[in-house]
């Protein structure tokens, strides 16, 4: 495996190379990739926003946003200046500092969770030993965040809502869980990069989701109720309970549970490309397309087209899979409360174990295909 | 042992056959989304209205004889009818009239029942005002005849659904002026009267279709 | 120092002053979900601790099971057990109050002597091993096995019985249809029979 570019180590060198110290370039190096990342998620949230609404207007025969810039594409950056410049209001009686710690703490962890999304070779934050089992941890803490909004709001939708939010997390984290491990257990590694390298190599052909295929519904029905996507909405359902645990949010407050929500969807996208779908890795595999057009696999130049391409493959990916979860979101009636646990504890969690005794037993079996 | 792999393969029969509906779904929203939006972008594209469209009343002051019948059969008596009895003619002579269109439920029993057909209804429905006062409208207001979709150079007219040309589906796919399916009134009368008489009534009916 | 002690001091004090403040707020709020809140708290300042200390999953783990699971139940308990009750002012309150503090002062002083005084083994030469998945593994299947084994085989009971009791169906609201001689004891549903699968 070849390294591919260090971004990390060139911008580093060229600040050294102007007459800064190591410590200092190391210093100016630090906040960079993060400050990317925020704006790389918040301009994620801003496309998916503007697809979520093209694509239902189209699924619908709509048309969708359409004057608000070329194809209606500034539309949710208009709803977010909307939001940042709205009144905001504190209902009567409400607990005054739950009240604003609530969306706080729904948005932070997700925005964490970015850390360990790798884009290609060398394009994450960092590659932490726990990688993936991190993501896991991370979102376990939204659902502290909804309660807190809920109970706060002195609202019995609210409360209600955020009731129904907590227990659909719980409940769905286990099967994600669960198809995540069986994914682990062949990759031998927690890390991402190394999930990505052990399914690179052969292209289309090696990607986990041949491997691994009632792992990856498990896991992206099991994201779609995290996320609380259509299907599993139930935590907003707006014939139920006006809009959960969001009832009293208005404003910036609101604006955060939003971004929360699309930012929490993106990332579940771009788990789903990282974990099933070779992230970055190209449906032919690089070494024989370089064979093709007879250029040296290290060339630095084919190695940044391919880096670039490696890029836009992660973001295609995932894309594809936000696509999909609107279109659910159109085709797929929201589930009653006791359905949606049911079909968690009963069906997915008995599921998720047989996969991964599965995994197991042909892991041992055939040890060459399954990682041994 | 048999029971339960015959209850396991029928509960994994079930869930294929619920993942089966649920692609199909899929493919149905899926389809939706080639086909042409149906929107119809109000202020530059409208709709014809119908040939039975009830919209804003219209009056004509001359042929009114003042016999509040429009008032009698309103469900709210909501026509104002002036008038001053001219002892000279013998005759009610109206002084004013007048409808308010932000109570009217455009129910068409005045036109249906006015005896000297003054009261018709027109295909106007853009009613909207900032002061519902303004929807009060007098004789003259109600006189004025509304602005033909289909004469607006502003405006690019849409056929409604029933008005298409056979096999037609989409209002903006077709012409406004294309042949709806079937025959027009108009058509009809010309084709079941003799031969004879047929010319004045092909006048009427070439006059109908422009 | 360089930056990454620096670093390193800082987040110190930080968790360790935000795990005290929330560890405090627990005790001393009136209000229940406060303190269940403030708990959540507590839980993430030691996950932060976990990773100055080099122990990453240690740390993810810690969020996942006490921030994830045991704070939310807790969090569930109280607000479904929405229970409005007025505590009557007990005559000397203060007695409970003061006896409290003294047992848990008498308590932080005996493990502070007892921390203070054991000669922890400090190596600080010592390499942090390279992935502390793999060391914990090798631990629980080597010299930690039979409390690993003990504690998988009671929390697969646990799941057992909530399985067990979670697909019993119960007859609902057919209770008066049943007729007999004596009457149905109060606190149990009666159960719809299940064919036993062989």
């Amino acid at each position: 495996m070849n390294p591919g570019i260090d971004l990390q180590q060139r911008f580093i060198e060229t600040l050294m190379d102007l007459g800064l110290t190591p410590g200092v370039a190391k210093t100016i190096w630090l906040p960079i990739p993060m400050l990317l990342m925020i704006i790389g998620a918040t301009v994620g949230v801003l496309v998916s926003v503007w697809l979520e609404r093209k694509i239902s207007a189209a699924a619908q025969q709509r048309i969708g946003p359409e004057f608000i810039g070329p194809l209606g594409i500034l539309a949710p950056v208009a709803d977010g200046i909307k939001l940042v410049f709205k009144e905001d209001v504190v209902p009567a009686k409400t607990d005054p500092w739950l009240f604003t710690l609530g969306p706080i703490l729904v948005v932070i962890p997700v925005f964490f969770s970015y850390l360990i999304v790798p884009f290609g070779q060398n394009l994450l934050i960092t590659d932490l030993g726990i990688g993936i089992f991190f993501w896991i941890a991370l979102s376990s803490i939204a659902p502290i965040g909804l309660l807190m909004a809920g109970y706060s709001s002195n609202n019995k939708y609210s409360l209600i809502g955020g009731l129904r939010a907590a227990a659909q997390s719980i409940s769905y984290e286990l099967p994600l869980a669960l198809a995540v491990l069986a994914v682990v257990m062949m990759s031998n590694s927690l890390s991402t990069l190394d999930i990505v390298h052990q399914q690179t190599g052969y292209g289309l052909l090696g990607w986990n989701v041949w491997r691994q295929p009632i792992g990856f519904l498990l896991f992206w029905i099991a994201a779609l109720a995290e996320c609380e996507r259509l299907p599993f909405d139930l935590p907003e359902a707006e014939e139920e309970l006006v809009a959960g645990y969001q009832t009293e949010y208005a404003g910036m407050k609101f604006a955060l549970f939003y971004l929360g929500s699309y930012v929490n969807l993106v990332l579940s996208s771009l788990m789903v490309a990282v974990l099933y779908f070779g992230g970055w890795d190209l449906p032919v595999p690089t070494g024989l397309i370089a064979s093709w057009m007879h250029v040296d696999p290290n060339n630095a130049i084919f190695e940044l087209t391919t880096a670039g391409l490696g890029l836009v493959m992660t973001l295609l990916k995932a894309y594809f899979f936000l696509f999909l979860a609107i279109l659910v979101r159109w085709t797929v009636p929201r589930v009653r409360i006791d359905q949606l646990l049911n079909f968690g504890w009963k069906f997915l969690l008995p599921v998720g174990l047989v996969n991964l005794l599965l995994t197991a037993g042909l892991k041992l079996s055939f040890p060459f295909a399954f990682g041994g | 042992m048999l029971k339960f792999l015959n209850k396991v393969t029928e509960y994994g029969k079930e869930s294929l056959q619920s993942a089966r509906y649920i692609g199909q779904g899929l493919a149905v929203t899926f389809d939706h989304m080639k086909r042409r939006p149906i929107t119809v972008q109000y202020p530059y594209e409208k709709l014809i209205p119908s040939e039975r469209f009830r919209g804003r009343i219209h009056f004509e002051f001359d042929k009114c004889i003042s016999c509040e019948v429009c008032v009698r059969v309103c469900p709210i008596n909501l026509p104002v009818v002036d008038w001053e009895f001219n002892k000279e003619i013998k005759k009610k002579q109206l002084k004013h009239y007048s409808i308010d269109f932000g109570v009217c439920i455009f129910c068409a029993n005045c036109v249906e029942y006015c005896p000297t057909n003054c009261l018709s209804v027109t295909e106007e429905y853009e009613l909207s005002t900032f002061d519902r006062h303004e929807l009060n409208f007098d004789s003259v207001a109600m006189g004025r005849l509304p602005y033909k979709v289909t004469q607006d150079p502003m405006v690019t007219p849409i056929r409604e659904f029933a008005y298409l040309p056979a096999g037609e589906l989409e209002g903006h796919t077709v012409s406004h002026t294309a042949p709806r399916a079937g025959e027009t009134p108009a058509e009809i009368v010309a084709r079941s009267q003799p031969k004879t008489a047929s010319a004045s009534t092909q006048a009427a009916s070439e006059e109908d279709k422009a | 120092m360089n930056l990454a002690e620096g670093v390193r001091l800082v987040s110190l004090i930080i968790l360790s002053v935000m795990m005290l403040g929330t560890a405090l707020g627990v005790v001393l709020f009136e209000n229940i979900v406060y303190s269940a809140f403030t708990l959540g708290g507590v839980f993430i300042s030691i996950s932060g601790l976990y990773i100055l200390l080099n122990a990453d999953f240690v740390s993810a783990a810690q969020i996942l099971i006490y921030v994830g699971a045991v704070n939310v139940l807790i969090l569930f308990a109280i607000m479904l057990v929405n229970k409005q009750e007025d505590f009557e002012v007990l005559p000397r309150r203060w007695i409970r109050k003061v006896s409290t503090a003294f047992v848990s002062l008498a308590l932080f002083a005996l493990l502070a002597t007892m921390v203070l005084q054991t000669n922890w083994p400090v190596n600080p030469s010592k390499q942090p091993p390279a992935s502390s998945v793999l060391a914990i593994g090798i631990h629980f299947f080597t010299d930690y096995l039979l409390p690993f084994e003990l504690a998988s085989i009671l929390l697969l009971m646990a799941l057992v019985g909530a399985v067990v009791i979670a697909r019993r169906e119960n007859i609902v609201g057919e209770e008066t249809a049943i007729v007999s001689e004596e009457p149905p004891h109060i606190f149990e549903l009666p159960e719809r029979p299940r064919e036993p699968i062989s």
